[in-house]
């Protein structure tokens, strides 16, 4: 599925970090991986030295995993830049890091990871790094909601990144609670609940034991971004991997995005993938 | 592969840093890039928000619709007095608002004792040299120097350390000092005696340590985040709340809506039929209800106070009441947290410590005695109870010992023992302690009579056995061996050599003593139908003995310890939680989050204890979380709904009590608050059906519903505990305050009394007065305005007999004691001043559209109470002859 991987890195550590799992997920799948740069103008000579070598820290450790891998060190306007290799070199996966800055602006409005999220014409991969010292996930959460569009790539990419990790994957699922006029909201039981799993979350688990990977499934209830949290908390999970929000700008501002309170209050490190379909 | 497995180089490699520190330009971009090093409360619903949504419910947009009808009314029609109508009706949605948040307020500060465990300066190693910043500025890759003192402010990887101790209470619970070494560790991460956690203390020595995680990242930041985002829900009082309004406000609109109809169809006049809809709707809603359910809990929670139990949130008193199942430490809350040395084991003999004589068990002695960080100073013993009752024992036998103490490999829970070398008596030894368990295969001889015999198996059994013996008499065993250890440098020395091929020296059994009134505290949750858990980091053998001696289980309990519970899923776990007898042995507080989530997912309602920082998330999640007052951490306080002032269990029982009684008090104001909406009610359908003038106003209504009822009312919230209220099971989740009975009672029976009251005294005086059917009479005619004040009055007057009646739904108010409740009479002599007041004063005339009344008429009026109340007595006696 992902035959060109590119990860977009930059002077912070982040970028670096959100670029290993680029690395990880290139080699699980045997994908080429494009490490890039792009250096806008006047930028600090400095800056531009951190960038060179984590690009170069990055590619030292790729070929010495027996990567295929591509280093790219560019002038120019990051996103644009990005934009047009993507084209050129039909690149399948993006990966970029988001910082704590980005996520306290609202719908990440004026930064690049938002650019990238939106524009790209391919699947991108927004990562959160918020603790450096988990270097391996052992234990990834997968929050999963019904009618999922892009269940096949989604699948795929757990799949394949928790092999390269050899971790242990959860898949969450909460659902919204009924509610009656007289009792307020009713709460299901954990039995309960699972009889009402819907069946795409049972065909994404047929995926990731197709791809040999142990699994588990675990329900929960409430506000569906605290739920998360909580779990991820609670089971000290290393990583969490979510769709992108399918919800209109309107939707987010009346009635919360999930995703964007999970990006801003997540316990560890979260990937949010936007499927190209 | 993780951060604590990693070499002191690849730990700096992994975390771009180097032993020089960070650059102050890095460290500013690492700033914005993980934020800062803080505590910060997940984001939550505001303060205003959550008042302006009392005034958004259902309930309350109905009271807004009729008020913006009424002043549409005073604009069409003014000069009907709608315009006190509309504003009155306003002052109800305020005093239910107000009334409604502060049952729910509840201030929220376990986030702030938190940060207080966090330093405010830190020293660093940055740009090459040291230097001393704000812990808030502390990022990844900062290498951070910790001296004795010193609270650690991010997680952070040692890369270098001299004896350095620090103290894990904050997050494990454990008070013991440990000791921290800066070589990597294969174990498990939380475990790992190279990392240093923020809000833990350094005890003593030093070290140098990189920062990997800040902020919310941190272990710290873990629970800081389960404590501010894990939320118990509504409470069963909440639920019922908002369910008994909605209920009530969808029939009062209804049967408005159903009138004004009726009322258009049988052919009057739009103004009539409207007045008549707003009247009714009024009159069925019970505007005194929520405060008057406040008050009471608030009064309630003044009395659980004088009962040693702290109420945080007003609900929660009557949560306690529907609990139905406790989570309880044992150590401090079952038991006395007292420890003795009582039974000693060694030369193969099992003896009482007041049996041994000075100089017998020297050698076991030494052990206790050196392998102990408890500590006599200033005249006092400092440190774990268990450590210094081992100590207590030891010096009071063989005196004080002079050693010094080479190195301390510190308890580990995986483990299960200590170890420390020490110089002594121009020897070398090693000293350990530990479960027996776990200590036993690492010895391979017995110290007997000054001589060291090999163990085998005969032997072995015979120290398993008088190991068991003490277990079941509910004793904490410790199991003791020694190692001579050849002079090889102290640096050289690791466990694997130390804890081998060692001499056991015997066994202690400590004991901590049950809380003398547990027992029967125990008894009443049983005979209450309330299941008791025991959750304890003791061995299972232990945690048995302790259990039946104080009554908690009778046949063969289901024991889950810490391991299997680790390895378990919450299927089997729920599985095993459904038994009628279970205990959870060899747990830390970390699991109790667990267990009271899967509780509470079975749809029990629980009650939790707890003390530590790390059980605040268990004690957030549980329907009632209760923390320790005297034991207790700041942070466990503030997550807490209940703080227990004496930490004893018993206590609990007492607040469980108090809080049943106020369910069955609450559905006594009820009724009583409910029998007078149908007096209120009926005058509109005579009104409406009869063409009679209408012999209630609105203003009336309110004048009852929030003001003469309110104190008896109040008054019946504070009724004593029933005989029986301990005896029958927890409530079930199911049973409604506003059940049929009640509902049958208050609107068929008593209020059908107190209407027929009310009704007699506005057509007694009208009649008095000369009024012949059919005639319709001003507003302002003196004769109706005293037969408005007459229907007023029999309310008042049948209220009286009606709040005797209520005091209980089954007994007789002379069994129970006519005057066993003070409160009654006050709140009596209240309602009657106030009727005083509006009946008789100028100002209460013009408020509440009154005249004043003869005294014959209140006269007239008393036997309508009277005959409530013997009805009353004579429908409880068949209730008790037919139950």
């Amino acid at each position: 599925m992902y035959r060109k991987i590119l990860a977009a890195v930059n002077e912070f550590t982040n970028s670096e970090l959100a670029a290993r799992y680029a690395l990880t997920l290139s080699q699980s799948c045997d994908a080429k991986l494009f490490l890039i740069f792009v250096a806008e103008e006047g930028i600090e000579k400095n800056t531009f030295k951190r960038a060179e070598s984590a690009l170069e820290r990055l590619f030292i450790d790729a070929e010495s995993r027996g990567i295929e891998v591509k280093s790219i060190t560019e002038k120019g306007e990051p996103y644009k830049n990005i934009y047009d290799i993507v084209r050129k070199e039909h690149i399948d996966l993006v990966f970029t890091a988001t910082r704590r800055e980005d996520v306290t602006k609202r719908f990440f409005i004026k930064t690049i990871a938002r650019e990238l999220i939106l524009k790209m014409p391919c699947s991108v991969a927004m990562v959160r790094i918020v603790r450096m010292g988990r270097i391996h996930p052992t234990n990834i959460l997968v929050p999963l909601r019904g009618m999922m569009k892009d269940i096949e790539e989604r699948a795929f990419f757990v799949g394949k990144l928790a092999s390269g990790f050899n971790s242990k994957v959860t898949i969450f699922h909460c659902p919204e609670p009924l509610t009656d006029f007289f009792h307020g909201r009713i709460y299901l039981n954990p039995a309960v609940r699972e009889k009402h799993i819907p069946g795409d979350i049972e065909t994404f688990t047929e995926y990731l034991n197709k791809y040999v990977i142990i699994n588990e499934k675990r329900t929960s209830y409430g506000t569906i971004s605290k739920a998360i949290t909580i779990e991820a908390a609670h089971k000290r999970n290393d990583l969490i991997i979510m769709g992108a929000s399918e919800r209109s700008l309107l939707k987010s501002i009346i009635s919360g995005n999930p995703v964007e309170e999970v990006l801003k209050e997540t316990p560890c490190d979260l990937i949010i993938l936007k499927s190209k379909k | 592969m993780k951060i604590h497995n990693l070499s002191k180089e690849e730990v700096l490699k992994n975390l771009f840093t180097s032993e020089n520190g960070l650059s102050e330009h890095d460290a500013l971009s690492r700033l914005s890039e993980y934020g800062t090093n803080e505590i910060k409360e997940t984001k939550k619903k505001p303060l205003y928000l959550k008042f302006l949504s009392q005034f958004t419910h259902f309930l309350a947009l109905l009271l807004w619709f009729a008020s913006a009808l009424c002043f549409l009314s005073e604009y069409l029609h003014p000069g009907e007095g709608m315009l006190t109508l509309g504003i009155a009706i306003i002052v109800v949605i305020f005093i239910n608002a107000i009334f409604s948040f502060i049952q729910e307020y509840k201030a929220e500060k376990a986030l702030e004792a938190l940060k207080k465990l966090l330093p405010f300066y830190v020293k660093v190693f940055r740009e090459q040299r040291e230097k001393e910043i704000y812990a808030t500025d502390v990022v990844p890759g900062d290498i951070i120097l910790l001296s004795e003192g010193d609270k650690v402010p991010a997680d952070a990887r040692l890369i270098e350390s001299n004896d350095l101790k620090v103290n894990n209470a904050s997050l494990t619970g454990e008070s013991e000092p440990m000791l921290r070494s800066h070589e990597p560790f294969d174990g498990e991460f939380i475990r790992s005696p190279n990392i240093v956690f923020a809000g833990t203390s350094v005890t003593s020595g030093s070290g140098r340590a990189v920062v990997f995680a800040t902020g919310m990242s941190t272990e710290f930041g873990r629970i800081a985040h389960l404590t501010s985002a894990v939320s118990s829900g509504l409470t069963p009082l909440q639920k019922e709340i908002i369910r008994t309004t909605r209920i009530l406000a969808t029939i009062a609109a209804a049967v408005g809506i159903f009138f004004f109809i009726l009322g258009f169809l049988i052919g009057r006049d739009f103004w009539h039929n409207f007045i008549f809809a707003i009247g009714i709707t009024v009159a069925l809603i019970p505007e005194g209800l929520l405060p008057t359910m406040t008050l009471s809990l608030a009064m309630s929670s003044q009395r659980m106070a004088k009962r040693k139990a702290l109420i945080k949130t007003l609900s929660s008193v009557e949560t306690l009441g529907a609990v139905t199942v406790i989570c309880t430490d044992k150590t401090g809350t079952l038991t006395q947290n007292k420890m003795t040395a009582v039974k000693i084991y060694f030369n193969k003999e099992l003896v009482d410590v007041k049996d041994i004589k000075n100089g017998v068990a020297d050698n076991l002695l030494k052990n206790a005695y050196l392998c102990n960080n408890s500590r006599f100073m200033e005249g006092q013993y400092k440190g774990d109870p268990t450590e210094i009752a081992l100590l207590k024992l030891a010096k009071e036998k063989i005196g004080d010992l002079q050693a010094k103490r080479l190195k301390e490999f510190p308890f580990d829970p995986d483990r299960k023992r200590m170890t420390t070398v020490n110089f002594l008596e121009g020897k070398i030894k090693a000293f350990t302690k530990g479960a027996t368990e776990g200590l036993l295969p690492l010895c391979n001889t017995f110290y007997f009579n000054g001589n060291k015999i090999p163990i085998n198996e005969s032997l072995k059994k015979s120290i398993i056995d008088a190991c068991h013996i003490m277990m079941d008499k509910g004793l904490r065993v410790l199991a003791f061996a020694y190692k001579e250890i050849e002079e090889t440098g102290d640096n050289a020395l690791e466990l694997k050599d130390i804890e081998n091929n060692m001499t056991f020296a015997g066994l202690i059994g400590l004991e901590d003593p049950p809380r003398p009134e547990v027992a029967d505290a125990i008894k009443k949750c049983k005979e209450a139908g309330i299941k008791i858990i025991m959750i304890t980091g003791d061995s299972s053998r232990t945690a048995v003995a302790i259990s039946r001696e104080i009554g908690l289980i009778k046949g063969d309990p289901i024991i889950i310890e810490g391991y299997e519970f680790n390895r378990m899923s919450d299927k089997e776990l729920i599985e095993k939680i459904r038994a009628e007898e279970i205990i959870f042995t060899r747990m830390t507080p970390k699991h109790k989050l667990r267990v009271v989530t899967l509780l509470k997912e079975e749809g029990e309602i629980v009650a939790v204890t707890g003390d530590g920082v790390n059980d605040a998330p268990a004690l957030k999640k549980a329907d009632i979380g209760l923390a320790m007052g005297i034991s207790g951490t700041d942070v466990a306080k503030e997550a807490s709904d209940i703080v227990l002032l004496d930490d004893n269990f018993a206590t609990i029982v007492n607040a469980v009590e108090e809080g049943r009684t106020v369910f069955e008090n609450i559905k006594k104001f009820i009724t009583y608050i409910f029998a007078s909406n149908i007096p209120e009610a009926v005058p509109y359908l005579a009104y409406i059906l009869l063409k009679i003038p209408l012999p209630l106003t609105i203003i009336q209504i309110l004048a009852v519903d929030l003001g003469t009822d309110m104190l008896p009312a109040l008054a019946l919230g504070a009724e004593k505990p029933s005989p029986y209220v301990m005896k029958q099971p927890p409530r079930r989740m199911k049973e409604r305050l506003l059940d049929l009975p009640l509902i049958l009672r208050s609107y068929l029976f008593l209020g059908p009394i107190e209407a027929a009251a009310c009704m007699f005294g506005f057509f007694w005086v009208l009649y008095n007065g000369g009024w012949t059917w059919g005639i319709m009479l001003s507003p302002n005619n003196i004769l109706y305005l005293q037969a408005t004040t007459a229907c007023l009055t029999a309310i008042i007057i049948t209220q009286i007999g009606n709040v005797f009646a209520c005091r209980s739904a089954k007994m007789s108010v002379f069994q129970i004691g006519f005057f066993s409740n003070r409160l009654i009479f006050a709140g009596i002599a209240v309602e009657i001043l106030l009727q005083i007041f509006i009946v008789y004063h100028p100002i209460g005339n013009k408020v509440f559209a009154t005249s004043p009344l003869d005294f014959k008429v209140w006269l007239t009026l008393i036997p309508f109470s009277i005959a409530l109340l013997i009805a009353d007595e004579l429908r409880k006696f068949y209730v008790r002859k037919f139950n």
